[in-house]
């Protein structure tokens, strides 16, 4: 059994936190040689067998550096497939944790099916389609893998604020769905998604940290650095005051991520609630911490900015706060 | 989260336990001073005699040495059962506790643990009128005469001290020197002539604390808990298990209370009021989390783990989703809230909207102010650099 400090640490090796957003090919080929596209493959099926608190680790260390490697939509596509009882699933997991891509798309998919059941539209969010070879999608008929290079799907980046990501839509144009490559059927793709949605909140919750944690870093190490009227500003109690309470929001939503990652009961609205509560102190921390640099924090040159775009994304991804405060509210009224 | 079978035996024992003898209509019997400390003292010693007044003590102690998951349990249980909290006996249990425990004598500890169970109350004399946030201020002189000090001065904000027995007191022996090496820690009787305690009106109309006069009170100086010029140290004893352990049992209470927020949700028909579900749902969130980095605290210390600022981020957390709580219920009641109903002495989630906000004032202010709580999360986790010293009027 490895251990998580292990895992830690070795991240914090493969990935400096000096060096922030490293380039992706790179980073996956460095990801995929640490076995972490293999983290939550069981044993029995070639995977490291490990739980959903090291794979919270591993993206709470990849936001730490605002990676560009795409480690969460390839860890739901590859649990989508492990969960299918598709013919060729042995092949295909082989070769997911192998290096091949087939993310999990984060936003929802608008699709119209035409009388001979080819569909035409939209699937959304999907990150780094352009080195997929198939995107793990909710079709009308059930989840499927669409391969990329099939006949009336194209791949269209859209062009997001956060520099460390790439996000793009998946356009079907009369696509034909392969039966050979249906994860579930229709009733199927509900108990999927309830199976892949507390993961992804956990997931994201985790970057969140991670990087919330580092964006404060800099931003107190800025503070000590930087002298106004004869002293350092941090030295100046109605700023230490905001870094403080910057600290107490990652503190709290890191005690509930932990809490929910390692509680296998925890609810899908509970693990939705934790990623709220991780995702607004993130933007909190960003927004906070672009003031408290100054017009430094405005400039393209100085970092911080990077952070708050990934917080601003990372918020909209898994539904809004909107949303799950008021599942929360729902579920807790009984 | 389930829990173990040793878990869920515990759970069913204190559910048979609360189910029989949880005082039921405490809150009606809770409306005047006198009938307040006459359920919190019947109270405490059914749960001393149960073995669930005090989890987090020793082994030795009937009822303690439970690990973490057991006093959750326990606290959950008694916060499902709408038990009274105990604050009559709250400064006995955690600070006077954790002060004898952590820095006293043998002889100390076997003279006064016993009696906390047998229902001596204790009170903390710490603040003064000139030094509150800045408690090493303090100006209560301790003159040795022989084998006992002579006490003067006052003390102010002391919780529950018009019902104590003893206190904890702060005294200054020294003006040579840093403010904190001049201070001494003494245990004082509460009868001792030259005492007098004036209770206080707070804006609730409640009388939580209390104003301590201290005329040539004669203190025996075997009543000293470490040496003469270090009570500065015995001191963060006391106030650190204000901040850290308390707050598990109040973070659990408030989780209980959530259910009167749901109720003033169903009674006012906004079921399906999504602005007010988004709030009610973001409240549950962070008292869950409230909860949860409590657990980790408590969790982190039985391992031996204790960072300074630990404590101050759970107080801080702790203190403003109470007062997100109390304020989501004054909104929700409405202007009914604003007629006068009368208050359940001594507890923090009563219902009563307008007396819990005003209530949860004490958990911004007391042990600490919410900005001296961020002052040590600045400088002593962040390493932010002290403001000079320096300064003239
Ligand atoms: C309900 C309750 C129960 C209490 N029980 C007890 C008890 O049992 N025993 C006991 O000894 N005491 C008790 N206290 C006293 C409590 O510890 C003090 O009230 C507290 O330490 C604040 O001191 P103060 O009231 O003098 O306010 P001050 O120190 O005068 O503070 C006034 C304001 O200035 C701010 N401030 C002060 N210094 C700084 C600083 N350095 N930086 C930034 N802001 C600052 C404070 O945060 C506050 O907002 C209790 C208080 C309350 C409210």
């Amino acid at each position: 059994m490895i251990e998580l400090n292990e895992l830690t640490d070795a991240a914090q090796k493969a990935f400096p936190a000096d060096a922030l957003s490293p380039g992706r090919d790179e980073s996956w080929r460095l990801v995929a040689e640490m076995g972490w596209l293999m983290v939550r493959l069981p044993e029995e099926d070639g995977g490291l067998g490990l739980d959903r608190e090291a794979s919270a680790a591993i993206h709470f260390e990849m936001g730490r550096v605002l990676a560009t490697t795409p480690l969460i939509p390839a860890q739901l596509g590859l649990q989508a497939v492990l969960a299918s009882e598709i013919a060729a699933r042995v092949e295909w997991l082989e070769r997911l944790a192998g290096g091949e891509y087939a993310p999990l798309h984060l936003l929802p998919a608008k699709l119209e099916a035409a009388p001979n059941g080819t569909l035409s539209g939209v699937v959304g969010g999907v990150f780094d389609a352009d080195m997929a070879m198939a995107v793990v999608a909710k079709l009308p008929s059930g989840y499927a893998l669409v391969p990329t290079d099939a006949p009336g799907v194209s791949i269209v980046e859209r062009a997001i604020w956060d520099p460390s990501r790439r996000l793009f839509d998946i356009v079907l144009d009369g696509y034909a769905p392969d039966p050979a490559l249906m994860l579930t059927d229709a009733d199927g793709a509900a108990a999927l998604h309830d199976a892949l949605a507390p993961e992804a909140h956990l997931a994201v919750a985790a970057d969140c940290l991670g990087a919330a944690n580092a964006a404060l870093e800099l931003t107190i190490e800025y503070m000590k650095m930087r002298r106004q009227f004869d002293r350092p500003i941090a030295m100046f109690q109605a700023l230490k005051h905001r870094a403080a309470d910057m600290k107490a929001r990652i503190a709290v939503a890191e005690a509930l991520l932990w809490n929910r990652v390692r509680d296998d009961a925890a609810t899908l609205v509970q693990c939705g609630a934790a990623k709220t509560l991780a995702a607004e102190a993130f933007a909190f921390v960003t927004e906070e911490a672009i003031q408290l640099h100054g017009g430094i924090g405005l400039t393209e040159e100085h970092p911080i900015h990077r952070f708050m775009k990934r917080a601003m994304l990372n918020l909209q991804l898994c539904g809004s706060p909107d949303l799950w405060n008021e599942r929360t509210g729902r579920e807790a009224l009984g | 989260m389930t829990d173990t079978p040793d878990l869920e035996a515990l759970r069913r024992e204190v559910r048979a336990f609360l189910a029989a003898e949880a005082p039921t209509g405490w809150r009606d019997a809770s409306r005047t001073q006198d009938d307040f400390v006459r359920t919190q003292r019947d109270w405490f010693t059914r749960l001393v005699s149960a073995g669930y007044a005090i989890p987090h003590w020793p082994a030795a102690f009937p009822g303690g040495g439970r690990s973490l998951a057991e006093q959750k349990v326990i606290y959950e249980e008694l916060a499902k059962a709408d038990c009274p909290r105990l604050l009559l006996s709250f400064v006995s249990t955690y600070h006077a506790f954790a002060t004898l425990h952590e820095c006293a004598t043998r002889e100390q500890q076997d003279r006064y643990l016993p009696r906390i169970l047998e229902g001596e109350t204790w009170c903390q004399g710490f603040s003064e009128p000139g030094a509150g946030s800045d408690l090493a201020a303090i100006k209560t002189r301790a003159e040795r005469k022989g084998d006992v000090y002579v006490v003067n001065g006052q003390k102010v904000w002391s919780t529950m001290a018009q019902f104590a027995d003893k206190c904890l007191l702060l005294v200054r022996t020294s003006s040579d020197g840093p403010k904190q090496a001049g201070i001494t820690y003494l245990l004082m009787d509460m009868k001792a002539p030259g005492v007098s305690v004036r209770p206080i009106h707070q804006i609730q109309g409640d009388e939580e604390f209390a104003e301590i006069f201290l005329d040539n009170v004669e203190i025996p100086v075997s009543e000293r808990v470490g040496e003469e010029g270090k009570g500065w140290a015995v001191a963060q004893a006391t106030l650190a298990s204000e901040r850290g352990l308390t707050l598990m049992e109040l973070s659990y209470r408030m989780r209980g209370a959530l259910a009167r927020v749901a109720s003033l949700i169903r009674e006012h028909g906004h079921e399906d009021d999504r602005g007010v579900l988004r709030d009610f749902g973001e409240l549950v969130t962070q008292v869950d989390a409230v909860c949860a980095v409590a657990d980790q605290f408590l969790d982190n210390r039985i391992k031996g783990i204790e960072r300074i600022g630990d404590a101050s981020i759970i107080k801080n957390s702790y203190s403003r989703a109470l007062r997100a709580y109390a304020k989501l219920g004054l909104r929700l009641g409405g202007i009914a809230e604003q007629y006068v109903a009368p208050i359940t002495f001594g507890d923090l989630n009563t219902g009563n909207w307008m007396a819990d906000f005003m209530n949860s004032y004490a958990w911004t202010i007391a042990g600490g102010s919410e900005e001296v709580q961020r002052n040590i999360i600045a400088e002593r986790m962040l390493d932010m650099p002290r403001e000079p010293k320096a300064w003239v009027a």
